[in-house]
């Protein structure tokens, strides 16, 4: 739902670091996206493709690279992996208190500029 | 040639959160961002806090996508009130609450409310320097909302469940809505009140009473 600012602030924060190391083109931004994020990677893109042709992004491509949902259970010391975006209960015990260890990172890693 | 960036894309937002939070605790401040659906009733909670008397200085800021009729409401009595409208945007953001701190009485206040855009979706993402974050459901929303938005309620410290002066009239079940919220969030405080009859309400300004003095 808020793709958009969000594409906004990495197409804000890649053109500053461009512009800072003296290049002027982003060929590729990289992206990682935890699941539960609350960000849909297609609707990041979308967003970012439409408000990059005014930019040194002109002809970036935004790649995205999904985490899953990682948590530990604080009843049954579980570690665990999940597909889904948000968990409700640790999948091995089924108890409801387990910290999030994995998931939520919202993280640009690195470009490609010329 | 490849360049590291490194960066979290919400850092900007945390790094003004933390500032904003710097000013509410230099002000001896107690912040809570108040989040719900579209027209749970979080703007009457306010109202019925306000109209209680509970001995606390009150400031609100009210977030809309347009408009001004909430703080017009707050205006009445006689709390000090800034209306954001966001323009589209789904919440608010810590920048947003930055640019409107200087018109409000901070030194002067023991607590502030943040009354976020009505959504159950975006407010739960961007922390906007808050203590704490309450959220209203009302029943009339239905038994299904903890599973179906359950972010909102595992980031509140307490649920404010309003209208239950409906229940006679809704097939609701309001003990599901409890049992499903305190899964995701075994900690949470709920409240249920009726900002029509005023039943529950002064459960809900003791509590708030006891945080915002004790901060």
């Amino acid at each position: 739902m808020h793709e958009l600012s969000i594409a906004q602030n990495v197409l804000d924060i890649v053109s500053e670091q461009c512009t800072r190391s003296g290049h002027t083109k982003i060929d590729s931004v990289n992206l990682r996206i935890g699941r539960a994020s609350g960000i849909m990677p297609d609707a990041l893109i979308f967003a970012f493709n439409a408000i990059k042709p005014d930019s040194i992004a002109r002809d970036a491509l935004l790649n995205i690279e999904e985490v899953p949902v990682t948590g530990l259970c604080n009843d049954c010391a579980s570690s665990f992996i999940v597909q889904e975006e948000y968990i409700l209960n640790c999948p091995v015990c089924k108890g409801s208190s387990f910290q999030i260890t994995s998931g939520r990172e919202l993280d640009i890693i690195d470009m490609e500029v010329s | 040639m490849k360049v590291k960036v490194v960066t979290r894309i919400l850092e900007a937002n945390e790094r003004i959160a933390l500032e904003n939070r710097r000013l509410f605790d230099n002000a001896g401040l107690y912040v809570i961002n108040l989040m719900s659906g579209p027209g749970a009733g979080k703007t009457s909670v306010l109202e019925k806090t306000l109209a209680l008397k509970t001995g606390l200085r009150i400031g609100v800021i009210e977030g809309d996508i347009a408009g001004s009729d909430d703080a017009e409401r707050i205006e009445k009595h006689g709390a000090p009130v800034i209306q954001i409208n966001t323009g589209g945007a789904c919440h608010l953001d810590a920048n947003m609450i930055y640019e409107v701190l200087q018109d409000l009485p901070l030194q002067d206040l023991d607590l502030l409310f943040i009354e976020n855009v009505g959504n159950l979706v975006c407010p739960a993402e961007f922390k906007v320097g808050e203590d704490i974050k309450v959220m209203v459901l009302s029943i009339a929303e239905g038994h299904d909302k903890p599973l179906k938005y359950p972010l909102m309620f595992q980031e509140s410290s307490a649920l404010l469940l309003n209208k239950i002066d409906l229940a006679p009239y809704l097939d609701v079940d309001m003990n599901k809505i409890k049992k499903d919220a305190l899964s995701l969030n075994p900690d949470l405080k709920i409240f249920e009140v009726s900002c029509k009859t005023g039943e529950g309400l002064s459960a809900w300004t003791d509590w708030l009473k006891e945080k915002a003095l004790r901060s």
